[in-house]
């Protein structure tokens, strides 16, 4: 993460910064080629973190969610 | 296509054909026998230092990623989608756990797995992966003291059978550092010539040349190192087996016995580089480590360890072939690290002289065998006068052609392997 909080490679571009809106402290990630934003609580970071392996590779399924042709209802922040 | 005997025919104990060079269908041949089987240097452990670093590199023309995944393994892929054949990765580097393809999405782990593509229903759903491929992989990766080789044969010699007597070239370097080990962390420049991989290959443990291509080079820096090639001097040069080679010039360094003599730095400029070598390995055998120097050694067919930089040979055609050029870094040595990239941008930067001087005669010398008379190249030098040494290597005179002697031996055993 660089000095303006960009975490990027040739695959992906997100700026994450901490958001003191709220009551409590979140990070705010932004998709920058989207311009789509998701808030991430301290609860739902330490999820992550316990997370097993699997679960980040079934997210990286670009079906998984983002790219659905299904009929289901997609994801999205 | 050549046939074999036909290839026979134009390798001969002291001297090659000129055709060698410039004819395709030998070059296309070389990389199904050469390239795409024997070991092949692809990068260093340092250069992918953290979990899901990655970087690109090559197998002559083959575009391969090395990876290292999130357990610390590595694998060599080729940078081709297995949907439509787009390349999966454009950085030169980057850290990431996953690659995504750009042109439709598929998205692979850096193991080369596939993990999914967009709208799944189209293939019948996500367990359509099972069925579906994922990256292709080097079939053997291994690495010698964070030098990492892969063959893209799957069965053959080992990479320690392949190395022999040349993995203790390797074992020579990483002891300069304190710390035992090599970093190649200092970028990369990056050399194209018009010319076929053969001519750098021989060029490289050439002992001949540089007394008349470098003498300028020599001259201005007050180098003693081309002295060292002359027939008076008592430096080597020796057949290691496999196709591999060095220039020893050991025997002149031990002769001068001053610590670091080899690379003409007094010890006074590289104090904390000479303590720590002495705390690491003791004082005598510290001092005999920085007496012997570093190696001049062409690890076939595309590593070339030049005492203080190290080159990557990558053909791309029968007359064209880049150079990969960095300065070595030793670990826990920053001192001495320091004067090596400045001493490297001298030499082989994008304005060195050494690197220079031998491309403009690469180029010259693919021209001038183009051309159809007399047909070959000789090889004879120093035939009379060679000998084996007390390991049973073949050794010549620092000037003598004892390893392009020996790279054609072995380029025949890889050519034509009955
Ligand atoms: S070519 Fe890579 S996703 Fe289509
Ligand atoms: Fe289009």
């Amino acid at each position: 993460m660089d000095d303006d909080g960009l975490v990027a490679s040739e695959f992906a571009t997100v700026r994450v910064s901490l958001d003191t809106q709220g009551n409590s402290p979140r990070l705010r990630l932004e998709d920058l080629r989207s311009g789509a934003v998701r808030f991430l609580d301290a609860l739902e970071l330490e999820s992550i973190v316990w997370a097993p392996e699997g679960f980040l590779r079934e997210l990286l399924d670009p079906s998984r969610h983002r790219w659905r042709d299904d009929g289901s209802a997609g994801g999205g922040p | 296509m050549t046939t074999t005997t036909d290839l026979r025919s134009r390798v001969e104990p002291d001297r090659v054909h000129g055709s060698l060079y410039t004819d395709p269908a030998i070059y296309a041949q070389e990389l199904e026998r050469i390239w795409y089987t024997t070991w092949v240097y692809v990068g260093h452990t340092s250069e992918i230092p953290q979990p899901n670093d990655y970087v690109r590199k090559n197998i002559g023309p083959q575009q391969v990623v090395l990876t290292r995944d999130r357990t610390g393994a590595i694998h060599v892929l080729h940078n081709r989608c297995s949907h439509r054949g787009n390349l999966v990765c454009d950085a030169d580097r980057g850290n990431s756990s996953s690659f995504r393809c750009p042109y439709h999405g598929w998205t692979f782990a850096n193991t080369g797995e596939l993990l999914g593509f967009p709208f799944n229903q189209g293939y019948g759903g996500a367990q359509a992966k099972e069925r579906l491929a994922g990256l292709g992989a080097a079939p053997r990766v291994e690495s010698y003291r964070g030098f990492v080789f892969a063959s893209l044969a799957a069965e053959g010699p080992t990479l320690r059978e392949h190395l022999g007597a040349a993995a203790e070239r390797i074992d020579q370097l990483c002891r300069l550092s304190p710390e035992g080990e090599v970093e190649l962390t200092a970028g990369w420049v990056r050399h194209e010539v018009t010319a076929n991989w053969k001519m750098l290959v021989e060029n490289e443990t050439d002992g001949y040349h540089p007394q008349f291509v470098h003498s300028s080079i020599f001259s201005i820096s007050g180098s003693g190192i081309g002295a060292l090639y002359s027939d008076k001097s008592t430096a080597v040069t020796r057949a290691l087996g496999g196709g591999h080679s060095e220039n020893d010039l050991s025997p002149e360094f031990r002769k001068l016995g001053v610590p670091m003599g080899w690379a003409g730095t007094p010890e006074a400029r590289i104090p904390d580089y000479a303590a720590a070598m002495r705390a690491a390995y003791g004082k005598e055998t510290g001092d005999e480590i920085m007496i012997n120097g570093s190696p001049h050694v062409m690890i076939f067919p595309n590593l070339f360890i030049a005492e203080i930089q190290l080159f990557v040979i990558q053909p791309l055609a029968v007359d064209r072939t880049v150079q990969h050029v960095t300065a070595i870094q030793f670990a826990g040595a920053p001192d001495l690290n320091r004067r090596l990239v400045t001493q490297c941008v001298g030499s082989v930067g994008p304005a060195g002289m050494l690197l220079a001087d031998d491309a403009e005669m690469y180029e010259r010398n693919q021209r001038g065998v183009a051309q159809r008379q007399p047909e070959w190249l000789d090889l004879s030098r120093g035939l009379q006068r060679e000998r084996t040494d007390e390991r049973g290597f073949t050794v010549g005179t620092a000037t003598d052609e004892t390893s392009m002697r020996a790279m054609w031996a072995h380029y025949l055993t890889l050519m034509d392997p009955a």
